[in-house]
């Protein structure tokens, strides 16, 4: 019987549904670049000190390890997944480069991206081999990670040198955009082409639409699952780095808390559904921005950081509601 | 009269599920109620023990109207079902479950166990079924579980008990302990509406068979005077696509030269579970093999169980002479093997993507370069199909869900070309798709044939498969039950041959 009703409505392609369709697709795209300028402009000319120059250096410095676990997140949302632990691994990140110190910047900083990769790595193993759920998986790895972070430093912050690579990314920009945010933008480039342009993307964008089709099509949906949540673990690995090196500390008790929270909901808001099989790689760039100029916002308003969660989320949940309206 | 139904009919929305039926069932009565999928058993199912109310007509218990709001309602009054998957609680014990929610009470609180088990045990004596009530549902298989579904809506005080496909998850052994219970149930002057595909068992325990088609009641007679033939030609329909088609197939040219070629797809013993049984068989290129078989009768399964989709027991397949080792689609799509899923909806497209990566979403190996997929190529292909099969689409970016079901099915099959196979399964391509697009879906796959290519094909119409096939091999409950030339032959002949199949016994 469902079979029949849901044949009827591609079977008669009339032009009228199709119209209203494209313009839903339409907002839907876009609810994520009008939200976004909407509050720009409602920020210049309600909120003091808006355009001055340091806050959207410091906004820019906030966004881009965000940007890079929204991106991992995004993907994997894509395959009709989720990975919770990419705030944990970016603690862990942070306190694999606090205790390698010793054997120099660059060597901490690859055993700290090493230690995202590997994290991403497990993840996507237990997920494809294992077939564990994602949200189990990575739900047990955010506590994990996060343990594991705290023990490495005997759960006590560390902090880094003043001089060195690690420094200079926390500080470094041209003009006022951080060289972090500049190394965000290209790897969302970067991915972008892969999940665009690559077979591992697309499989994975089939593996989200259909399990049952992409596995009769004879692709390789769990080696598909596994790279995308070694991906995302990578980036957050990246991420980890770029979080300890602002902070001037690798503090496994304060990075990446929750950030996957804000991974989740700036995928989500950018346009890619958590029903899987679709991506949009700028959507959630701009969900992070938005995001984090909505922090910057109540922080520059004085609003308690209380109810800034709470206007927090009626925000997100109305972002969300202007693109189901559109889908 | 136990149970009757009176012009019974119930329908969602505009679709009638059901219409019409008067159905009666006799207290110790075994009734079978058979037809193939979307024929109404269910849904009368569902009106007999309250789930739906009907929309026309009525039940009748003992003469009297009933009417039930629920399930439970219906329990209440002496009718409740037994469903395939067992909803009991499997960590707790036999007795626990088979008394669940109306345990005995002490103190008008707490179970009294000692009576719970000592009835449980009495129910299962009385059934023949040698189960301690004691141990945990879960320790016992699913035949036995099953079982104790039945002990339980008997001690409900069913009189009326409904079993949907019984037998569809038993062994051997343990579908005649369930006969031992239908037995013990009939001569306790219950009556029993049993639901099932397999034709031997009907003929064995039913004392009448009914069978719906379309929402309709087509038959009801005593199994004594309705013959296989008969039966099966109601189920599947015969008089009203006599007209439509052409009953015998022309005897094809294409037919001589098909016999000398060589083998394209050989399959020898292949077994997996009970639902393939030592299938062997062999299709020559440029040769068309139909597979017949009722509902159940193991087409679908005997595609997966060859394409690797499933992993079969026992048994070789080979692909132009070279066997294929540890089967994965990917492996066989590799060898040349390709195959389209019946179930269009959940196992072919998807349904979120455009037309273009529909159609390319088996070949992104051969046109990527280091990874990375040529648009270029990609482009080509689906253009070259869209052209060819005469894919009606707004473009190539167009969303597959926006197409029609036979416009859906073609890129399906332009999805299967493109991996260029030496064989192509096809299991049911013309399913809920419309007269015209069947044609047109009928010449791609003869078209395929006279290229060189093995198919196999099934369809849910017999006389669509004789139609297209050069030869045909009928399955019934996962094994060959005969093989014949289609060559001037009449759908009548592999009704015959469906009805002539007798049940192998594991």
């Amino acid at each position: 019987m469902s079979e029949h009703a849901a044949e009827a409505a591609p079977s008669a392609p009339g032009s009228t549904p199709r119209a209203g369709r494209s313009d839903g697709a339409w907002i839907r795209a876009s609810s994520v670049y009008i939200a976004f300028a909407a509050l720009v402009i409602l920020d210049l000319i309600v909120t003091p000190g808006f355009r001055n120059p340091a806050v959207i250096r410091s906004l820019l410095f906030d966004s881009a390890p965000v940007i890079l676990i929204a991106l991992g997140q995004s993907l994997a949302i894509g395959t009709r997944g989720i990975d919770l632990s990419v705030g944990s691994v970016m603690a862990l990140s942070s306190s694999v480069i606090g205790i390698s110190l010793s054997l120099g910047q660059g060597a901490s900083i690859t055993f700290g991206i090493g230690a995202g990769l590997a994290c991403g790595i497990l993840n996507g193993l237990l997920i494809a081999v294992l077939r564990i759920d994602p949200l189990i998986s990575s739900l047990s790895l955010l506590v994990a990670a996060r343990g594991l972070a705290q023990a490495l430093l005997g759960g006590a912050r560390m902090d880094l040198p003043f001089a060195g690579p690690i420094p200079w990314l926390g500080a470094a920009t041209i003009s006022v955009i951080p060289v972090t945010a500049l190394i965000a933008l290209g790897a969302a480039i970067l991915f972008a082409f892969v999940v665009k342009r690559t077979a591992p993307g697309h499989y994975a964008i089939y593996a989200g639409a259909s399990r049952t089709a992409a596995f009769l099509a004879g692709q390789p949906v769990r080696a598909t699952l596994a790279f995308v949540y070694g991906l995302s673990g990578l980036l957050a690995g990246i991420a980890g780095l770029f979080a300890t090196a602002r902070l001037g500390a690798a503090d496994p008790n304060y990075i990446g808390v929750q950030f996957e929270l804000d991974a989740i909901a700036a995928a989500v808001i950018g346009g890619t559904p958590l029903s899987g099989g679709r991506i949009s790689v700028v959507g959630t760039i701009f969900g992070v921005l938005l995001l984090e100029v909505l922090d910057a916002s109540f922080i520059m308003n004085d609003i308690s950081s209380t109810y800034a969660q709470i206007l927090k989320a009626a925000f997100i949940v109305g972002a969300l509601y202007l693109q189901r309206a559109g889908g | 009269m136990l149970l009757e139904t009176r012009g019974l009919g119930k329908s969602f929305g505009v679709v009638a599920a059901l219409s019409d039926v008067s159905f009666s069932l006799r207290a110790g009565e075994v009734h079978g109620l058979m037809g193939e999928n979307g024929a109404g058993k269910s849904t009368l199912i569902k009106l007999l023990t309250g789930f739906h109310p009907p929309s026309a007509g009525e039940i009748l218990l003992d003469g009297t109207p009933v009417s039930f709001d629920s399930p439970r309602a219906a329990q209440a009054a002496g009718v409740a079902a037994v469903y395939q998957e067992i909803n009991l609680i499997p960590e707790r014990s036999v007795a626990a479950n088979i008394f669940l929610a109306r345990e005995p009470r002490q103190f008008g609180l707490l179970t009294n166990t000692r009576k719970m088990e000592a009835d449980a045990a009495a129910i299962l004596s009385r059934y023949g079924l040698a189960i301690d009530p004691r141990q945990p549902l879960r320790t016992l298989g699913l035949g036995l579980q099953q079982m104790v579904s039945i002990a339980r809506v008997v001690s409900l005080g069913a009189r009326v008990v409904i079993m949907d496909e019984p037998t569809s998850a038993l062994a051997g052994a343990e579908v005649d302990i369930l006969y031992g219970v239908v037995e013990q149930l009939r001569r306790e002057g219950r009556g029993i509406v049993y639901v099932s595909h397999r034709l031997s068992e009907c003929y064995r325990l039913c004392d009448r068979l009914t069978v719906l088609r379309d929402g309709r009641m087509v038959e009801s007679a005593t199994t004594a005077d309705l013959p296989r033939a008969r039966l099966v030609a109601a189920m599947l329909g015969r008089e009203s696509t006599a007209g439509s088609a052409p009953g015998a197939r022309p005897a094809a040219a294409a037919t001589d030269a098909a016999a000398a070629a060589p083998i394209a797809l050989s399959v020898r013993g292949l077994s997996w579970r009970t639902r393939v049984r030592d299938v062997s068989i062999a299709v020559r290129r440029g040769e068309i093999l139909g597979l017949a078989g009722l509902l159940g009768a193991g087409r679908t399964e005997t595609f997966k169980a060859i394409y690797g989709a499933e992993t079969p027991d026992r048994g070789d397949v080979e692909i132009e002479g070279r066997r294929l080792f540890h089967a994965r689609p990917a492996a066989s799509i590799r060898r040349g093997l390709a195959f389209l899923s019946e179930d269009r909806r959940s196992e072919g497209i998807f349904p979120k993507l455009s037309v273009r990566a529909n159609l390319t979403a088996a070949v992104l190996p051969r046109i990527s370069r280091f990874g990375v997929v040529s648009r270029r190529r990609q482009t080509e292909l689906v253009n070259r199909y869209i052209r060819e099969l005469g894919i009606k689409t707004a473009g190539p970016e167009a969303l597959i869900s926006e197409l029609s079901g036979g416009n859906q099915q073609k890129v399906l099959i332009a999805r299967a070309l493109c991996t260029e196979p030496r064989v192509v399964m096809l299991d049911d391509p013309t399913r809920g798709i419309d007269v015209g697009a069947k044609a047109e879906v009928h010449r791609t796959i003869r078209d395929l044939a006279r290229k060189g290519l093995g198919v196999v094909v099934t369809s849910s119409e017999v006389e669509e498969v004789l139609e297209l096939s050069d030869r045909l091999v009928v399955l019934n409950e996962g094994a060959i039950a005969g093989e014949l030339e289609t060559a001037g032959r009449e759908p009548e002949d592999v009704l015959a041959l469906l009805a002539a199949a007798e049940a192998p016994r594991a």
